[in-house]
């Protein structure tokens, strides 16, 4: 594996680009670790972990700016868009085009006051969080307006920590010498989806039924 | 820290749910009728079990264009197949006669148009699992039940009761709220109430704070004083038996059954579900896992016993529900009490008996508590209990005056001469005569409640109980003759 790195970076691929997608396979573990051992839901596993991405690519000031955005601009639809009866898929299709728009205004905005880390900002991440959007549409018809908003900051939190994580200078030179690391964090996945204990969450929220409990009498 | 830890292992969290009991009990075949309002319908149908009568199912854009809406009855409710957690779902109470529209639930009225939308609007999927493409049908409405009447806004409540291994193991009544817009689930702002299984008698009721995402405790109907607690289930038996045969119609070893209780027809099944959700535990205030686990393995022959199954196992909580509502403390008849004597306390088995007035112990434990000298200085002037062994052949009046006269003559010298332990000499008619009895005054404690309290002693050699405790002593308890002798 180390010859693999090598190898990617002797051909032309940006060391960036390997340590990313070396990086991934961390950023979905700790999305799973979150999920399974701590409780936090998000939206899903592959929301967060690209967004993670995307704040790589965006720097984290501009991404959870433009994350702020996008999900105000939904919010703002929502509403317009109520009181017209329009089937979901069109429903979806204005929502999305406005909100890439607005982003597009915003990142103009950043330029005209010298922000050129924003208005230089690439199409990719931007994509990404406007897909969120969907996501968030759907998790407020399934489960209602709060619940999709608290998924959407547990989504935004996900996605910070995993940004500091891939960050970390010293964890980068450990995978970039031994990226066996990763395989070994990967396998981790065997503990966590095996868990069968009570998530960190549920120890709040079923705190008064634990105090309740009546253990069985010892013989 | 680590009793903490070991109660929290009995209750059921989602990791546990998931892989020690939906996928392995929940064969994927089934899972797919169960998720499929039409299919699970027609499995339910099929063994015999009530389910709301389907009036008419609209499965493609064709079938929409030629719908013929003049066939559907006045009142209808109107479901997406494949719905989540109650969207999507149209409750439809009448017609306006003027105007031949709809009414809905909340007086607002539903066009022909309106419904056409809300149909395609199904078949995008809006309402469905991960929005796959959906069908719509139409389906009776259930009609308010009378008891439920006054805990209901708008919506149907329904009943939810897990089965696992065919036994029901714990339920909830869920009741729409305005905070819900009149719907039954709990992460909209509806109610749940846990239900003792045994009785089917409603006990502890919850909701969630949105805000938070917490679940907490209430008491009442919001805005109204009309507790939560103590409301009968109807059909409570017939509905357990209902959920037991659902499990087997369709396939599922773990589930939740939904059963709304119509007001003609009884109880029906609205919905069973794959993954039922976990706060039926807040509810319950009562672990999960912990009776999974004590049922699994278990071999059941009929429903019947399915359900005397569960109901013996996991009822009783009611017992405590009447315990905070009365201020008063259930105990059986048989306890074990702590008495106090001059010679400290010992632990024994009494009996509370309603019949007797008050507390009576025995010679010989009286002697072991320390009264042996006063009962010692008390023979000195009644060599015998009984007034009978006293004067033979004497008929009971003389015997009452005679004895009498001796106590009026010496009381004050026999407590005095016993350190005033022994307080009064008493007279008391009985099955075998005139006995006499001394009065002691002790210190009993009952289930942690301590009583200061009269006694007489008596020879009781031939009773089981050395100690009997009479109403005088009872008035903060409620006897419960149902309740077995602690061990």
């Amino acid at each position: 594996m180390p010859n693999l790195v090598e190898l990617a970076i002797n051909e032309g691929v940006p060391v960036e680009t390997v340590i990313y997608v070396l990086m991934y396979p961390v950023i979905l573990t700790i999305i799973a670790f979150a999920r399974q051992i701590i409780g936090i839901k998000a939206f899903g596993i592959y929301t967060p972990s690209v967004i993670a991405v995307a704040f790589l690519a965006t720097t984290l000031k501009y991404g959870i700016a433009i994350f702020m955005v996008v999900i105000l601009v939904a919010l703002g639809m929502r509403y317009l868009l109520r009181n017209f009866q329009l089937l979901y898929m069109s429903r979806t299709a204005m929502m999305l085009s406005v909100t890439a728009i607005s982003v597009l205004i915003f990142l103009v905005v950043g330029g005209v006051f010298n922000r050129t880390g924003l208005a230089s900002v690439s199409i990719f991440p931007i994509l990404i969080m406007i897909t969120t959007v969907e996501k968030f549409v759907v998790a407020q018809i399934e489960k209602g307006f709060r619940t999709a908003f608290f998924l959407a900051l547990e989504t935004i939190l996900l996605a910070v920590i995993c940004y500091f994580v891939v960050k970390w200078e010293a964890f980068q030179i450990l995978v970039l010498n031994y990226p066996i690391t990763v395989l070994f964090i990967v396998l981790l996945n065997i503990f966590i989806g095996r868990w069968q204990g009570l998530r960190l969450y549920e120890y709040l929220r079923f705190r008064d039924v634990i105090k309740n409990v009546e253990l069985p009498r010892k013989k | 820290m680590l009793n903490y830890l070991e109660k929290s292992r009995l209750v059921l969290g989602m990791n546990a749910r998931n892989l020690l009991y939906v996928r392995p009990y929940n064969p994927k075949e089934a899972r797919k009728i169960a998720d499929d309002k039409m299919l699970s319908k027609k499995a339910l149908l099929k063994a015999n079990l009530p389910v709301p009568n389907l009036i008419a199912r609209i499965r493609s854009l064709k079938e929409l264009e030629n719908f013929d809406w003049d066939q559907l009855p006045y009142s209808f409710v109107l479901k997406p197949n494949r719905g989540l957690g109650g969207e999507g779902i149209v409750v439809v109470y009448g017609r306006n006669k003027k105007t031949g529209n709809w009414v809905k639930a909340d007086k607002r009225e539903v066009t022909v148009e309106d419904l056409k939308m809300h149909i395609r609007n199904i078949f995008e999927g809006t309402y469905s699992l991960s929005n796959q493409p959906d069908k719509a049908f139409f389906e009776e409405r259930v009609k308010l039940s009378r008891v439920f009447k006054p805990y209901s806004y708008r919506g149907i409540p329904d009943l939810r009761i897990i089965v696992f291994n065919r036994v029901p193991i714990m339920a909830m009544l869920r009741l729409p709220t305005e905070a819900s817009g009149g719907r039954a689930n709990l992460h909209l702002g509806g109610i749940c109430v846990g239900i003792d299984m045994a009785t089917g008698v409603t006990t502890n009721a919850i909701s969630r704070n949105l805000a938070t995402q917490q679940d907490y405790h209430l008491d009442f109907v919001p805005g109204t004083r009309l507790p939560l607690a103590g409301i009968r289930i109807p059909y409570w038996k017939e509905s357990l038996e209902i959920a037991v045969n659902c499990q087997e119609a369709s396939g599922l070893g773990f589930l939740g059954v939904d059963i709304m209780t119509d007001r003609d027809r009884g109880p029906v099944v609205a919905e069973i579900n794959v993954r039922p959700g976990l706060s039926i535990q807040n509810a319950n205030q009562a672990p999960l896992r912990d009776r999974l686990e004590r049922v699994t393995g278990l071999k059941i022959g009929t429903t019947k016993k399915a359900v005397r199954i569960g109901q013996d196992l996991f009822g009783g909580e009611i017992e405590e529900e009447v315990e905070e509502t009365t201020g008063k403390t259930m105990v059986g008849i048989f306890k074990k009490i702590k008495i106090y004597g001059p010679r400290g306390n010992m632990a024994v088995d009494a009996k509370l008996d309603t019949g007797a007035y008050y507390v009576s112990i025995d010679e010989d434990l009286a002697i072991e508590l320390g009264y042996g000298e006063a009962l010692n200085i008390f023979k000195e002037y009644f060599p015998s209990y009984h007034a009978a062994q006293i004067f033979p052949d004497r008929p009971i009046e003389y015997q009452f005056e005679a004895i009498k006269k001796i106590r009026d003559e010496h009381l004050d010298e026999i407590v005095a001469r016993s350190n005033g332990l022994l307080k009064k000499i008493k007279l008391v008619y009985s099955s075998n005569g005139l006995s006499i009895r001394p009065v002691i005054e002790t210190k009993i404690v009952l289930d942690q409640v301590s009583i200061a309290t009269k006694a007489t002693i008596v020879r009781r050699k031939h009773l089981r109980y050395p100690v009997i405790i009479g109403r005088k002593s009872l008035r903060s308890f409620i006897i419960d003759v149902g309740l077995k002798k602690e061990q």
